[in-house]
């Protein structure tokens, strides 16, 4: 409009005016866009900037220690001494570094560069590979202020020099990092057991609880993963403010200190531990050196408190070394242990699965006295070979089979008479299995209704078989006893008679742990207690106050007991539990058999204390008949042309279970009268007033009285000299 | 005046406050106090100066400039991987800051002479060469987002200048047209780096805001501006007291994030404020350019105007994540000694303007 402004700004205004219209609406975008940050997202960004700078550190919980009954250390922690450079706190000069770099290379043997740090990343902590520069590059570029490891488990020595040198090597440090340590190792591992990392599956749940799950490590088997919850303690937590590097600022919250572990003291007795691994070794791999092959491929030797259940000696081989699988579980060994067809990481004594033999006769006789079926002056005529109908069904005209006595063909020598005539006890001595078959399946006139499988399995189940004992290890197996019903689901055929003779001598669909062979044998060594083996004494704090734990019905472990009909039973301090005593508790289903079939009664009986006292004469027969006792020759040692019996009065019973699994079947040793055979033994004294009682087994040992007696008769020496030096001491003090 | 010398000290006060919450050890508050002194010394001495004779000086500022960027390229420091700084005994000097206020006066005094020429398009592309002879050096160093600057100061002189909107039309298909050719070929040679794709494919990637486990990745600088701003809320953490500050979360507080920082320390209001005071300065800019005696000083005028405003939103829009990360700062707020100097002699140049408009009135 007006000509004198028109030679200063002739631009066009609108222009001008765009512009003004774009600032502002740019100015008016960032506004919005800055509230919606700041007070609608508030709440959202102001928790993303405490998580920055919070961070909830775990104290670590020292694990319990385990003791054996007399306080011998069987598990603890031991200080393990990494070498750790923080990257924060090196010297600034490069020189310097690398100075520091070089001396610790030569102390450590840790090359100074080797590899890139992207290959660094590809080495879990500890694992040796990369170079110092590049750890520390690498811990540098995640948080400077959290020390890296550079070698891990260094010699005392080692710890000691570079601490020493702390001053002419700042960042330099070393750091104490807890492991387990088990200084008896391999002697103990099938009962302690050994620690893994958290399982991926558990994760949530251990860390809901407190644990860390890439530090923190829980027990895989043993004691170490059944009392896992005692053992572990609690971790101490702290909330702490941290900034941008990891440095630890101040607490932001009190902090809670860690709460240690629980000790816990066991029954084991290290020292007949000792005795009970060099005699199975000794035995099995002297067998195996002198017949030049692998024929004993396994063995348990239990030794247990036949009063009160203690559990005193426990060995499984073969077995592993649990301190290999201390600091990290190396995979190369743990596929070892895996893949060998032995089963090592398997505790057998309450996982491995056998067929009884001839131990099983224990049963038959109790339930063949106890139901009537023999009286004590009863005469069983066993002949060499008897034959027998194998029949599947009353109506089954069956056929004829020929059952072998174990004396009718010894070492080549043919023996058609058999025993002769014998009464229930020299047949448990004896172990007559012609004598059983009768007893468990009826023998014409002479015996005219048998046990059968129905009462045999009342008198199994009342004695400990077919169900597991509630030993505080973890993979206890409940075995098999077997029922027609069983059969007929699992095998898709009736019962038959044939499969009732064999289970009468612990043959066939049978199966037991070595365990539950040896509770049979303490039940009848108790007169008809069954008390329940148990591995632990007490467990106590870390000022050695004993703490009261109670073990529910569920399994559960408390402070307090958590079932009201008193189905909780006290652990520690160790009060012996008794499961049933068969001549009080009516635990036995009656029935009442006729040709072989059998109908329940519906009332429920106990055992004759006569019947058991029998069975003890008769196992006591075993060791002292010189005749054909079964374990005469290993209880009455030959001295110098002297006959020189052991002085603790021992009675027991052997078994030479015949099997086939696969191994045997590669072997073409599935056939009539070659059937390899597991090797048996399981005894208890004083038998008048029995405190031990002891099962040894081996796999493939053949006869019982041969391979596994020996091995039981040392254990109970060894029992009765430690007993005789224990009582020794106690008097010598004052 | 007045206003703008209380705005100048707030200024400086508020690029010392974002300082000042540094814990580092190297004196950046204090260098920053030197270029705010001398920063403001030169300033008076810009608007007493009449900003006319930078108009006469136009050729040989222009020349100068490349001879300096030219230097640079060749001997210049490579510091963060590009050769951006000269190293003095005392301080860095980064010319492009200052290639940004030759390209202003050099531009205003190239159109304000060709005004009633500009339907043609001869000017117009010779200007656009013009501009090129400065920004390729920028470009080399290599600086992207500087040179972009550069970029948008001659195209807003060219507009206000009064190019014809048809003509706009026609640059702007060849101009699409040759990126859409080149841009594979620059990529292919590395003229554009991977660094400069990879902050546009973040900015481009969704983010779910609850996801902070990119603790140390890409995005890492970007979230945590983010969270400091978000966590400063209405009123802020308080002075000194921001955790993401003072633990060093938030990286580069002192330039490119200090309007994170500030916001998460003084909140909603304090940033708000900081917003509508750079809005104030090139609201005055604008009204200078309206006032000044002749076409040469409105057109500085826009052009410090453009300078402020387009860096201010940049810095803005990459703090609130409205675009993707580059490496403008915050005009005044910003640490950067030469940064803050040339910020300055451009104000200093409107005020020179704002003077002279009285002297013609009067």
């Amino acid at each position: 409009m007006t000509t004198n402004s028109l030679p200063r700004t002739n631009f066009e205004p609108w222009r001008a005016w765009l512009l003004y219209g774009l600032l502002g609406l740019a100015v008016t975008v960032v506004l919005a866009r800055l509230f919606s940050l700041t007070v609608l997202e508030f709440d959202l960004r102001m928790a993303q900037s405490d998580d920055n700078r919070t961070r909830e550190i775990s104290d670590p919980a020292p694990r319990g220690i385990i003791y054996d009954r007399n306080g011998n250390i069987l598990a603890r922690n031991v200080a393990s001494y990494n070498v750790v450079i923080t990257p924060a706190s090196l010297p600034n000069d490069i020189a310097d570094v690398q100075r520091i770099y070089r001396q610790l290379s030569q102390l450590t043997g840790v090359p100074v560069n080797s590899g890139t740090v992207e290959d660094a990343k590809l080495f879990a902590a500890c694992v040796p590979g990369p170079g110092i520069a590049q750890l520390v590059e690498l811990g540098a570029s995640n948080s400077p202020y959290s020390p890296v490891p550079i070698q891990c488990n260094v010699s005392e020595e080692t710890a000691l020099l570079v601490r020493e040198k702390a001053m002419d090597w700042p960042g330099v440090a070393v750091q104490v990092e807890p492991v387990r340590d088990y200084p008896t190792g391999y002697l103990t591992s099938d009962v302690i057991g050994f620690l893994g990392p958290i399982p991926a599956a558990q994760v949530e749940a251990y860390e809901a609880r407190g644990f860390v799950a890439r530090r923190d490590k829980v027990g895989y088997s043993g004691v170490e993963a059944y009392f896992q919850d005692i053992l572990s303690g609690q971790n101490g937590q702290r909330v702490i403010e941290v900034d941008v590097a990891g440095q630890e600022l101040r607490n932001l919250e009190p902090p809670i200190s860690p709460v240690p572990g629980y000790n816990l003291n066991l029954t084991i007795d290290i020292r007949l531990q000792h005795a009970a691994d060099a005699r199975l070794r000794r035995e099995i791999e002297g067998w195996n050196a002198y017949l030049g092959q692998m024929r004993i491929s396994s063995g348990v030797i239990i030794a247990m408190n036949a009063k009160t259940g203690e559990i005193l000696s426990m060995v499984s081989y073969p077995t592993y070394e649990n301190n290999r699988l201390a600091r990290f579980i190396p995979a190369y060994y743990y596929e070892q242990l895996v893949e060998d067809p032995r089963k090592p990481l398997l505790n057998q004594a309450v996982s491995g699965r056998y067929p009884p033999g001839s131990t099983f006769k224990i049963v038959t006789a109790l339930g063949a006295l106890n139901e009537g079926i023999v009286t004590p002056s009863t005469i069983v005529e066993t002949p060499g070979v008897l034959v027998l109908t194998e029949s599947f069904s009353p109506n089954d005209p069956g056929r004829e089979q020929q059952y072998v006595d174990w004396i009718y063909n010894r070492g080549g020598v043919l023996n058609p008479g058999g025993f002769g005539s014998l009464d229930i006890r020299r047949c448990i001595a004896y172990s007559s299995n012609v004598c059983f078959y009768k007893l468990g399946g009826g023998y014409r006139s002479e015996i005219p209704n048998g046990l059968e499988i129905d009462r045999l399995e009342q008198y199994a189940r009342a004695l400990g078989y077919g169900e597991i004992s509630g030993i505080e290890l973890l993979g206890e197996s409940p075995g098999l006893i077997p029922t027609r019903q069983w059969k007929r689901i699992n095998r898709g055929e009736n019962w038959s008679t044939g499969d009732t003779y064999i289970a009468s001598v612990g043959q066939g669909y049978v199966d037991a742990t070595p365990l539950q062979v040896l509770l049979s044998a303490s039940v009848i060594a108790n007169n008809g207690k069954f008390i329940k083996p148990t591995i632990v004494r007490d467990i106590t704090d870390n000022e050695g106050r004993v703490i009261e734990y109670w073990e529910n019905s569920d399994g559960t472990l408390t402070r307090t007991p958590a079932d009201e009909d008193e189905e909780s039973r006290r652990i520690s301090p160790f009060t012996p539990f008794m499961h049933w005593d068969i001549t009080v508790d009516p635990i036995i289903k009656g029935y009442i058999c006729e040709r072989g079939f059998c109908s329940e009664t519906g009332i429920f009986k106990t055992v004759d204390p006569a019947a058991i006292r029998i069975v003890q004469e008769g196992m006591r027969r075993a060791v002292t008949d010189a005749e054909l006792g079964t374990l005469y020759a290993v209880f009455n040692p030959v001295v110098n042309g002297v006959v020189r019996p052991v002085s603790y009065a021992p009675a027991g019973k052997t078994g030479s279970a015949e099997y086939c699994d696969n191994v045997a079947q590669a072997n073409n040793r599935c056939q009539f009268g070659a059937w390899p055979s597991h090797s048996w033994t399981v005894a208890y004294a004083p038998y008048d007033d029995p405190e031990i009682v002891v099962v040894a087994f081996a796999y493939n040992g053949g006869e019982g009285a041969s391979v596994a007696g020996p091995m039981v008769k040392l254990l109970m020496d060894a029992y009765f000299e430690l007993k005789a030096i224990d009582l020794a001491e106690q008097g010598a003090r004052p | 005046m007045t206003i703008l010398v209380i705005l100048g000290i707030t200024m400086i006060n508020s690029s010392i406050a974002g300082n000042i919450e540094l814990t580092t050890t190297t004196p950046l508050v204090d260098r920053q106090i030197i270029f705010a002194v001398a920063g403001f010394v030169i300033l008076l001495v810009m608007a007493a100066i009449d900003y006319r004779i930078w108009g006469a000086l136009s050729l040989q500022l222009y020349i100068g400039i490349i001879v300096v960027l030219l230097a640079l390229n060749i001997i210049g420091a490579a510091l963060f991987g590009s050769a951006r700084w000269f190293r003095t005994t005392l301080v860095f000097i980064q010319p492009s800051e200052f290639a940004k206020l030759v390209m202003i006066l050099v531009m205003a005094d190239y159109f304000a002479k060709r005004l009633h020429l500009m339907h043609d398009p001869k000017w117009t592309i010779r200007s656009f060469l013009m501009m090129m002879g400065i920004t390729i050096w920028v470009i080399l160093q290599p600086n992207l987002s500087t040179s972009i600057v550069l970029v948008v100061l001659w195209f807003v002189l060219v507009w206000i200048a009064g190019l014809p909107v048809k003509h706009l039309i026609g640059y702007a298909l060849t101009g699409i047209a040759v990126l859409s050719i080149s841009f594979p070929l620059l990529v292919e040679f590395e003229i554009i780096k991977e660094y400069q794709l990879g902050r546009i494919t973040n900015f481009l990637t969704p983010v779910d805001p609850d996801d902070l486990t990119a603790r140390y990745g890409d995005r890492y600088n970007i979230d945590q501006a983010l969270v400091s701003i978000g966590s400063g809320g209405l009123f802020g953490q308080g002075y000194g007291q921001g955790p993401q500050v003072q633990l060093r979360f938030l990286k580069v507080r002192w330039s490119d994030f200090i309007f994170a920082a500030t916001t998460h320390e003084l909140g909603f209001i304090g940033a708000a404020l900081v917003i509508l005071l750079l809005a104030f300065i090139v609201y005055r800019c604008l009204w200078a350019a309206r006032a000044s005696p002749d076409a040469y000083g409105a057109l500085i005028c826009y052009g410090v105007a453009t300078l402020i405003a387009f860096q201010a939103l940049v810095n803005l829009g990459v703090n609130l994540n409205l675009m993707p990360a580059t490496g403008l700062t915050l005009p005044f707020v910003s640490y950067g000694g030469s940064s803050l100097v040339a910020n300055m002699i451009a104000i200093g140049l409107v005020e020179s303007v704002i003077m002279r408009r009285k002297v013609i009135e009067s």
